[in-house]
């Protein structure tokens, strides 16, 4: 009999919670790489119950090597994603209609970093040497500077050779390339942690050699902008990824033993971590008006960048349409 | 359905597959141009089914011919009446069309993973198993020793071997030669071994009667026995060194090779360019599987597998 009670009390607990489970919206967000502090904000947003409390229930899918999230996008896996501008406006060109709705990273963090042995000063020295750049995506911003330094990666007659490198630092370390691409939060740092000193690396900054474009930024399809109870998930998705990132900046050490708490293969380690996110951070803050908020000045300025090259061009005309303010405009704009 | 009248409908059928495919793309209206697809569908099946029996040249070519031609058609038209997107599977059209844009970079890709990595990693890798088969032969203590030891490293899986080789060998075409040496050496070391004792007792015998040492033996005799099972390693070779260059290509290449074009070009949703690759490796696989086949039917022709039963 109290076995039966229990069993009655525990159903009806159940029966009652469920309606109450059910009220909250699915969303998938989609990452451009693997868990780690380039998007912490995410993490603590969930860790800490914000997209809860906007009455989401969130799934983040790390992304990896090879995975492109527009595909993720336009195959439906994910209602969200995080990709660059480039490959996202290179998407878009091919038909899939994914459109900007909120740029965290307000800065480029790309950067091409040469042993110092290898005899590189200035961006004349790149020719006849060997540079990596990784692709599925991540290539536009570094084939769009070698068109503009003149420099032929392509076809029979090279300047450079350009290698395919992988995820690591290895081709640096082992001289197999001069230079190669690295970001100013991740590899970087796997540089220095390896063993190199600074004195040993010549860095050259995308954003100091105005070659720069956007790069992580949140996406969605336009269907799910037209679609008006999806706009308001959007909206409370951006919410409450900002009050993430807000925390995660401010609460770092947090941030990371969270994130720690996220990753299931065990691959991070506290150094590099701290490294990435105060880094992540730099480039996170400054916006005009304040997080997420894509800049249409920015916006332009990579677009007539990725026009610019005109061997190999990412885009071959002009993306209409390609960003919206109306998310981002519902989250926070007081009105 | 007879032979000839199945002969006699195909044109027919055509040209109704032609109509279904004008109408599904002019989007006509949806029920009376599924139903018309559907029974052109079934009835080029059941034709192909009727003609399948015959024994001329013409016919036994035809069958698959039609048939491939086939399979294109309703690929062609499912992507285009489920409106599925571009970016997750094309029509054969589009990747037609993504042959004659990149013909030069496609042949490209193709000297430098076939003619380099492959066709130099499985040479080099059937003849050193070649090799070490005939030196196990010759000397048991590499017999026992060295035979688990090969098994070991036929179990390591290529994607767990070929960032290593490229750590050793650079990012060009060597390190993928390396991997495809590695993939190739187990199958044929196996083949030949277990050839090497193909040749009965009565012949080994009749070679001591004639005072035949060890060399004479193995060219004379036990070699010829050996090549059935040494032509099926170099069959299934041909195939895993393709798969062996081009999955080693994903981790790190001087941008060129089929492996590349497939992995950068997927993610760059350029899915035309990525079948137009398939196609290549596919037929570059089937070819040189086909060229040693007919080898191996020139050289063992003698080989029971070879006869045609009889009375057909």
């Amino acid at each position: 009999m109290k076995k039966f009670v229990l069993a009655a009390a525990a159903a009806l607990m159940l029966g009652l919670a469920a309606p109450l489970a059910q009220a909250a919206d699915h969303l998938t967000l989609q990452l451009k790489w693997v868990t780690d502090a380039q998007f912490v904000g995410y993490y603590v947003a969930l860790y800490k119950g914000f997209y809860k409390q906007e009455n989401l229930d969130l799934t983040i899918r790390p992304g990896g090597p090879d995975i492109n999230p527009d595909q993720v996008l336009a195959g439906g896996g994910a209602a969200v994603v995080i990709d660059w501008m480039p490959s996202a406006l290179a998407s878009r060109e091919k038909g899939v209609p994914i459109v900007n709705i909120a740029q965290v990273f307000q800065r480029s963090g790309m950067e091409l970093t040469c042993r110092k042995d290898s005899g590189i000063t200035t961006p004349a020295d790149f020719k006849g040497k060997t540079l990596g750049v990784w692709f599925a995506g991540n290539e536009y911003p570094f084939l769009s500077w070698m068109a503009k330094l003149g420099y032929q990666w392509n076809g029979p007659h090279t300047d450079i050779t350009v290698l395919k490198q992988g995820f690591n630092v290895d081709p640096l370390l082992q001289k197999q390339a001069a230079c190669i691409s690295t970001m100013t939060y991740n590899e970087y740092w796997q540089l220095i942690e390896a063993g190199m000193q600074p004195s040993q690396l010549v860095v050259f900054s995308y954003e100091k050699e105005g070659v720069a474009t956007l790069e992580d930024g949140l996406y969605a399809l336009q269907g799910s902008i037209d679609n008006p109870k999806k706009l308001d998930e959007l909206a409370r998705f951006l919410i409450a990824s900002r009050e993430g990132w807000d925390y995660a900046i401010q609460h770092q050490d947090e941030a990371i033993d969270i994130l720690f708490k996220y990753d299931t293969a065990g691959v991070l380690t506290r150094v590099h971590q701290e490294h990435m996110i105060k880094a992540v951070a730099k480039l996170v803050e400054g916006g005009e008006h304040g997080w997420g908020w894509l800049d249409p000045a920015a916006y332009q300025r990579t677009v007539n960048e990725l026009l610019s090259t005109k061997s190999t061009p990412v885009i071959t005309k002009e993306p209409v349409g390609a960003w919206t303010h109306a998310v981002w405009d519902k989250a926070f704009k007081k009105s | 359905m007879s032979r000839p009248a199945a002969a006699a409908a195909l044109p027919l059928l055509a040209i109704a597959a032609g109509l279904a495919s004008r109408a599904l793309l002019g989007h006509a209206a949806p029920l009376p141009v599924a139903l018309f697809v559907l029974v052109t569908i079934a009835a080029t099946a059941a034709a192909l089914f009727a003609l399948a029996g015959g024994t001329s040249l013409a016919e036994r070519l035809a069958s698959p011919v039609l048939f491939g031609l086939f399979v294109l058609w309703v690929w062609e038209m499912l992507v285009l009446g489920l409106k599925v997107s571009p970016v997750l599977l094309p029509p054969p059209t589009a990747v037609a069309v993504a042959f004659g844009n990149h013909y030069r970079t496609l042949a490209a890709d193709f000297r430098l993973t076939y003619l380099h990595s492959v066709v130099i990693g499985y040479a080099i890798g059937c003849l050193l198993g070649f090799a070490v088969a005939i030196a196990i032969d010759r000397s048991p203590f590499l017999k026992r020793g060295f035979a688990p030891f090969a098994s070991l490293m036929s179990a390591m899986p290529i994607v767990a071997i070929a960032p290593i080789m490229i750590m050793w060998f650079g990012f060009g075409w060597p390190s993928k030669a390396a991997v495809v040496v590695l993939m190739t050496f187990f199958p044929m070391l196996v083949s030949t071994t277990a050839g090497l004792g193909e040749a009965g007792a009565m012949e080994h015998e009749l070679m001591q009667s004639y005072a035949a040492g060890y060399w004479a033996t193995l060219i004379k005799l036990r070699l010829p026995a050996a090549l059935p099972l040494i032509f099926t390693a170099l069959k299934l070779n041909s195939t895993l060194a393709l798969i062996g260059a081009v999955v080693a290509e994903f981790f790190g290449t001087p941008i060129g090779g089929m492996g590349f074009r497939i992995s950068t070009e997927a993610a760059r949703m350029d899915l035309g360019v990525v079948w137009a690759t398939i196609t290549v490796a596919a037929l570059a696989g089937s070819i040189s599987f086909g060229l040693i086949a007919l080898l191996e039917r020139a050289v063992t022709f003698w080989h029971p597998s070879f006869r045609t039963p009889a009375g057909s």
